[in-house]
């Protein structure tokens, strides 16, 4: 009698007809009716709940507002500030942290000391504290809808194109700020090297209000982390109290620095400025101005005052070339510009970042600058003297 | 790519479409087919030389089997080519390392080098599948697969592919086999299912994952109630990552008219390690069942050869989750457990007199206590808890309350759908109030991070 096999030996149970396999372990199932209804309620909800939360919530910018530093990467916020200013200031100051004013408090910054020349709130502080002009381009592309018809001050940091790394050219991948609002896919950025779906959820959050009015919730109410995160840096909290429905108008960043680079021991550097033509971050700045000039806007382009004291070598010549070229190209394209002469070296808190005084100094100059003056200020009457009424 | 990604919505946004286009038609298959190895390509394209190479065997070896007096034979090339397969890739670290420890007590001063081999995603699941569709053939309850690209697709059916369930030809097979017939109630199953899977997945798993790997990660420095909650947390991360993944890959199967077995039927309900394990991964244990259990005789031969298979079969079963010996342990201490429970169901005090919720928790604390050695990253780490648990402090355990009500809503609604009042939770209003709720909580609050499955590692 032949051995039996091990593997002959059958269960006696056959397994179930094939098709009588249970729905799942719960009652979640909808119809395809129910299914249309709950696709109406989301997509209301999708669109109607950001229109709602914002004219709950309360929003109250007030003078020499600025982005509260902890909100840096609210870019829905962002949005509703813009429309705020637009609707109440003749002129938008737009830039990164010499802009948004860093080592200053915000009654101190560039915008404040136009204000204080022209004896009104004239001026609206739109920088974003850590934007670099790769960035921003993305943010007014993106977010910077109700920018138009408008006076700019579009301010370009050069220090974005000290080196290939500033200039996001690098291979080697670096974390770099404001990931959200640069080109995902093309053109490529060398040293950005994330996975596809969060390059995807980044395309996604631009088009869709809904999920940057998501990510607002999590930054502006639940300290930049998502819920799950937030509660375990506060497991016993009630997850609804942070939610006041209040956006505050100043951040915990407050510095007012008065020691100048020198002092603080920061030397001398040769900066390796990368050439003009091929420059990301120039390119892009370009961009922006396009963008905003299509929006109907006055665009004046204010470049630096970079820390020329802090240069050496050969960089000096290379900053003075680059300078030229920025220049060159401004006046091809018909825009008007200033390029203020560098602060005093006492004056600067590092290599781009004035302090409290540098920046009163740097207002009397472009409010001294004819340019300036007949491009943003378009009647006299508008125009106070640089000592303030 | 992780169903829960974007790059999987962009995938089966082309696949989909493509599928209904073609599905009355001679390429549906095809088009099947190259969708389930690009999806296994994009984990890493080499996996594909493996798939295909193993679909390959067995599609020769069934072919042969039916010409050839030699049955056992082929019957064995088969299964020493899948377990050689999964055995290399996936035990030839552990082999080594614990050669190597061998060696050491020895005084043997030579390392074996260790292979540093890469485990394919998904290769412990699709060598299972293939070897029960050569087995069930062998046993002749099936009939033989003629068409290649048919039987590739079912090896290879990207919805279960990494992590089950594990598909049996007589369910998979044969609805490839047949022609595609679905409806609307398809797609809103399959939706249903789908959203589900991706709350479990995104809303729950990974929220107690945060929890449960900053303990596991230092368990030495965490006391007791933060060990507790960590392993509790565990217990249900692990539900909701897996059931999570398996409602997804059978949404994602209705929505294309095919239906995947279930696999998880509310396992912490259940009222002995028996009743465990026929709710939960039940592809694998119905597997481990069919073609370990009952081949070395299950329970046809005495108390003795009857609890010997029962072990045999369920270290075997801790051995496929991973090369550890903390799984072995987990495997043991689970036979060990239905040992327990079917003598004390042999009781008529234990039958008839505990309340079935006691059982349920006693069989849940039970389970709870064994995912100890499942999640600890060493053996060592597993004694360090358990030790921890009984003898160490009550500080604080900052354990998230969130996360806890989470559990106890879930949980609940479990006992409430295997209860009388299950109409409840029938009622229309209820079910799309919630479904609402699960989008709504997904699309505003759940965590960003992407974690990946679980199960998928195995």
């Amino acid at each position: 009698m032949q051995k039996k096999n091990v593997l002959d030996i059958q269960d006696s149970s056959r397994p179930a007809n094939t098709f009588d396999i249970p729905f799942g372990s719960n009652c979640v199932r909808l119809s395809g009716c129910e299914w249309v209804a709950v696709g109406i309620i989301f997509l209301a909800l999708f669109y109607l709940g950001p229109m709602l939360w914002e004219r709950s919530e309360r929003f109250e910018p007030g003078l020499d507002y600025r982005l509260p530093y902890e909100l840096s990467n609210d870019y829905w916020l962002y949005n509703r500030y813009c429309r705020w200013a637009w609707s109440r200031c003749e002129t938008l100051v737009i830039g990164d942290s010499v802009i948004w004013g860093h080592y200053v408090s915000e009654h101190n910054a560039l915008s404040h000391r136009l204000n204080e020349i022209a004896g009104r709130n004239q001026f609206a502080n739109m920088g974003v504290d850590g934007i670099h002009p790769v960035a921003l381009e993305g943010l007014l592309r993106y977010y910077g809808q109700a920018i138009s018809g408008k006076n700019i001050v579009l301010h370009l940091n050069p220090l974005w194109m000290s080196s290939n790394k500033h200039d996001l050219q690098t291979d080697k991948e670096f974390h770099f700020n404001h990931p959200g609002l640069v080109p995902q896919f093309v053109p490529k950025i060398p040293c950005y090297k994330v996975p596809y779906s969060k390059r995807i959820s980044a395309v996604v959050e631009r088009y869709v209000p809904f999920f940057s009015w998501t990510s607002h919730l999590k930054i502006a109410y639940f300290e930049n982390m998502d819920l799950p995160t937030w509660t375990m840096e506060h497991p016993y909290e009630n997850p609804l109290k942070p939610i006041t429905l209040v956006i505050r108008t100043s951040g915990s960043h407050n510095q007012n620095e008065h020691i100048s680079w020198d002092e603080r021991g920061i030397s001398k550097e040769d900066f390796p400025w990368v050439r003009l033509e091929s420059s990301l971050q120039w390119n892009f700045f370009q961009r922006s101005i396009n963008i905003l000039r299509e929006r109907g806007n006055r665009v004046f382009v204010l470049v630096g005052p970079f820390n020329e004291h802090m240069l050496k070598g050969k960089s000096i010549d290379t900053y003075r070339k680059m300078k030229d070229e920025i220049a060159a190209w401004l006046q091809r394209e018909n825009i008007a510009y200033y390029i203020p002469p560098a602060l005093p070296s006492e004056l600067y808190y590092d290599a781009s970042h004035p302090l409290s005084e540098g920046y009163a100094m740097l207002a009397k100059q472009i409010c001294e600058n004819r340019p300036f003056r007949s491009s943003i200020f378009w009647s006299s009457s508008n125009f106070a003297t640089p000592d303030r009424d | 790519m992780l169903f829960h990604t974007w790059p999987f919505v962009l995938f089966f946004l082309i696949v989909y479409p493509t599928y209904l286009a073609l599905k009355g038609t001679r390429f549906r298959l095809t088009w099947l087919l190259a969708a389930s190895y690009f999806f296994y390509a994009w984990f890493n394209p080499l996996y594909l030389l493996l798939i295909f190479y193993s679909t390959l065997l067995d599609y020769i070896v069934v072919a042969r089997m039916a010409k050839s007096r030699r049955r056992e034979m082929w019957l064995s090339i088969s299964i020493v080519n899948n377990i050689g397969l999964m055995g290399f890739f996936k035990y030839g670290g552990f082999v080594t390392e614990n050669l190597n420890v061998l060696l050491s007590s020895l005084s043997v001063t030579y390392a074996i080098p260790s292979p540093g081999i890469l485990l394919p995603v998904g290769i412990s699941f699709y060598t299972l599948q293939s070897i029960s569709y050569v087995i069930d053939y062998y046993r002749g309850n099936i009939e033989r697969e003629n068409s290649f690209i048919r039987h590739a697709t079912f090896v290879s059916f990207f919805p279960r592919l990494v992590a089950g369930p594990i598909e049996r030809a007589k369910n998979l097979l044969a609805q490839l086999q047949n022609r595609p017939t679905f409806s609307t109630e398809d797609i809103s199953d399959g939706l249903s299912l789908f959203i589900v899977g991706f709350f479990k997945k995104v809303a729950l798993a990974d929220y107690m994952a945060l929890y449960v790997d900053k303990v596991y990660a230092a368990p030495e420095q965490f006391q007791s109630p933060a060990l507790i909650l960590a392993t509790f947390l565990f217990c249900w991360q692990i539900y909701f990552d897996f059931s999570g993944y398996t409602d997804m890959a059978r949404g994602v199967a209705r929505m294309m008219g095919l239906r995947l077995m279930l696999n998880f039927n509310n396992p912490y309900l259940a009222t002995d390690l028996g009743d465990f394990w026929s709710r939960w991964h039940i592809s694998l244990s119905s597997w481990f069942r069919d073609y370990v259990y009952i081949p070395l005789g299950g329970n046809r031969r005495g108390t003795f050869n009857t609890y010997r298979n029962m072990f045999l079969t369920m270290v075997i079963s801790g051995l496929w989750h991973g090369a550890a010996w903390t799984f072995v342990i987990w495997g043991t201490v689970h036979a060990l457990g239905r040992f327990l429970t079917r003598e004390l169901e042999r009781t008529s005090f234990y039958k008839e007199k505990v309340p079935k919720l006691i059982k349920q928790l006693l069989v849940f604390v039970f389970v709870t206590f064994t995912w100890i050695f499942f999640r600890a990253e060493s053996i060592t780490d597993a004694w360090v808890i358990v030790t921890r648990i009984f003898n160490s402090g009550l500080a604080n355990p900052h354990c998230p309350l969130l996360a806890l009500a989470f559990i106890f809503a879930v949980w609940s609604y479990q006992l409430v759908y295997e209860s009388k009042i299950k109409w409840v939770l029938e009622l229309r209003a209820v079910r799309i109030v919630i479904l609402v709720l699960i989008v709504l909580y997904i699309a505003i609050f759940a965590t960003s991070s992407e974690q990946a499955f679980i199960y998928i590692r195995f």
